[in-house]
């Protein structure tokens, strides 16, 4: 197809646009974008805050009392070598009381200093790499010889990683419903637009024109909607979100959002990029639908 | 056309069996009944249908076996104008003829130099302007015409050209289809208007019940005993 003609049939798609039909269509494909891009946003933000909490989940491993420093060193290597951990540091149950002093301060540290010996065993502090991994690392240590107790925030880690299925999956679910509910709509709209153009359709296949100048139209038309209703929904959510983050780094800063500009900017196209496979999805089932006649019908 | 019969869905018959050759440069009225097999005849000629049985060639080639992108190709050979027109309502006349350059990507330049030869051919020339709504019927089918011809067709498609007008009008108009015709475009019409093939005495194919009955050089309307 020659450039002037691609340029004349995308001049005739932009004008299709202004019918009431493709204008409401745009705005329905604006609000299904932003319910998605709000949800991905949320769901990446809770992610980095997830990782966050992760990087802190910590096991203390108690030794048992006779535990010996040759077994001490052989338990530290054997916990070094399990898959995820991270790092392992030793803690005598002499610095284990003086943090437990400086934890309680100086009024309730005076109870400490009556008690007659130091009730607590030497330990372990083990750090994770994922908060997932924590409980089935917690499952081998225990198994270790010379290990009395494992503690560490189970529940806290267990509703965490849970948290965060739960939201990817509602994200994922979004957007399928998005991609199948904003393809449905479009390909109505150009059904319409194509029952609207039905005396010219007619006419251009009875002189001649191939179905790729037919189709063009149509699939500029459905591909604009489906750009249109992101980019305008993507403008106002980041919009929102520039204005969110400098709130949030004045009146909350120690949550920390996603700031990065070059991740924005990517999300912001992923979106549109989105939108346009919304739009072409939509234009392709009403075109097969309705548009690709076989030549009996003409 | 070689054995050639449609039937449409719920058994309707539309041609049985109907051997058909038209020459190059000729003039050819379909006559019949409404319901003859008229319309799916001329149909066939462009593909706007395909057989049940048989095979129609044009140009020499075989259009059964077309497949779907060489349809557009070959009905850039043939013109067809129709009873109501089949005008684009929301275009000027100029636009109309144009739209039938357009769509095949011909050159600028060639649109407007052959847009504007076929409007005067057709004597519409000074409303080149004008929405096909402000033009009488004769005006509106001569912008059919002007478009069917644009691309200097080999053969001129016409199912009842005339259908929707006064005799006068009439007349023009099939002046205007011998003009094409002496150009060399051969020209196949299906017709219900008994005055026009009387007085032109061109070659008449009948059809009664989607059979040829009848097939006269210099024939009439209806048969002469």
């Amino acid at each position: 197809m020659r450039l002037r003609t691609i340029a004349t049939l995308t001049s005739q798609a932009v004008r299709n646009l202004k019918r009431p039909t493709c204008m409401t269509t745009t705005v329905v494909v604006m609000a299904c974008m932003l319910a998605l891009s709000l949800f991905t946003l949320v769901a990446v933000n809770l992610t980095v805050i997830g990782r966050q909490l992760q990087a802190g989940v910590e096991l203390r491993v108690f030794l048992l009392p006779d535990a010996g420093p040759d077994a001490v060193a052989s338990l530290e290597r054997s916990i070094r070598a399990i898959p995820g951990v991270s790092r392992i540091s030793y803690v005598p149950k002499d610095e284990a009381l003086r943090r437990l002093e400086a934890q309680l301060g100086d009024e309730n540290g005076l109870f400490i200093e009556d008690m007659p010996y130091n009730p607590l065993p030497d330990s372990f502090d083990v750090s994770v790499r994922r908060a997932d991994e924590a409980e089935s690392i917690a499952r081998r240590i225990q198994e270790l010889e010379g290990v009395e107790d494992i503690v560490y925030g189970r529940e806290m880690v267990r509703n965490l990683v849970g948290a965060l299925r739960v939201m990817w999956a509602a994200t994922g679910a979004i957007a399928v419903v998005v991609l199948v509910g904003a393809s449905m709509v479009v390909a109505n709209t150009i059904k319409l637009s194509v029952l609207a153009h039905n005396r010219e359709i007619e006419t251009m296949r009875l002189v001649g024109a191939s179905d790729a100048f037919i189709l063009f139209p149509f699939v500029v038309e459905g591909l604009l909607i489906g750009v249109i209703g992101a980019a305008v929904a993507s403008l106002m959510v980041f919009a929102a979100y520039s204005l969110l983050i400098r709130w949030i780094g004045s009146a909350a800063p120690f949550l920390k959002l996603v700031a990065d500009p070059a991740w924005l900017a990517s999300a912001a196209l992923s979106l549109v990029g989105f939108g346009a496979v919304v739009g072409l999805s939509g234009t392709i089932i009403s075109v097969r639908r309705h548009l690709r006649v076989d030549v009996q019908d003409v | 056309m070689y054995g050639v019969t449609k039937v449409y869905p719920g058994d309707v018959v539309a041609l049985d069996d109907v051997y058909l050759t038209v020459e190059k440069g000729d003039f050819v009225f379909i006559v019949g009944q409404s319901g003859a097999g008229k319309s799916t005849l001329l149909s066939l000629i462009y593909r706007g249908t395909v057989p049940t049985r048989g095979q129609v060639f044009v140009d020499g080639r075989n259009i059964v076996r077309l497949r779907r992108r060489e349809v557009p190709l070959l009905r850039r050979k043939i013109g067809a104008i129709y009873q109501d027109f089949k005008l684009l309502p929301d275009r000027t006349v100029y636009d109309n003829v144009a739209f039938a350059l357009e769509v095949i990507e011909a050159p600028p330049k060639d649109i407007s130099r052959k847009v504007s030869q076929a409007l005067e051919m057709v004597g519409l020339s000074g409303k080149a302007t004008c929405l096909p709504d402000q033009l009488s019927g004769g005006e509106q089918q001569r912008v059919a015409i002007a478009r069917a011809v644009v691309n200097d067709p080999l053969i001129l498609v016409a199912d009842e050209p005339t259908g929707n007008l006064d005799p006068e009008t009439s007349n023009g108009i099939m002046a205007l289809l011998s003009d094409v015709n002496c150009r060399g475009t051969t020209v196949i019409m299906a017709t219900h208007n008994q005055a026009i093939v009387d007085r032109m005495r061109r070659r008449v194919v009948e059809i009664e019940a989607g059979r040829i009955v009848r097939d006269e050089r210099q024939g009439t309307y209806c048969h002469e005993a």
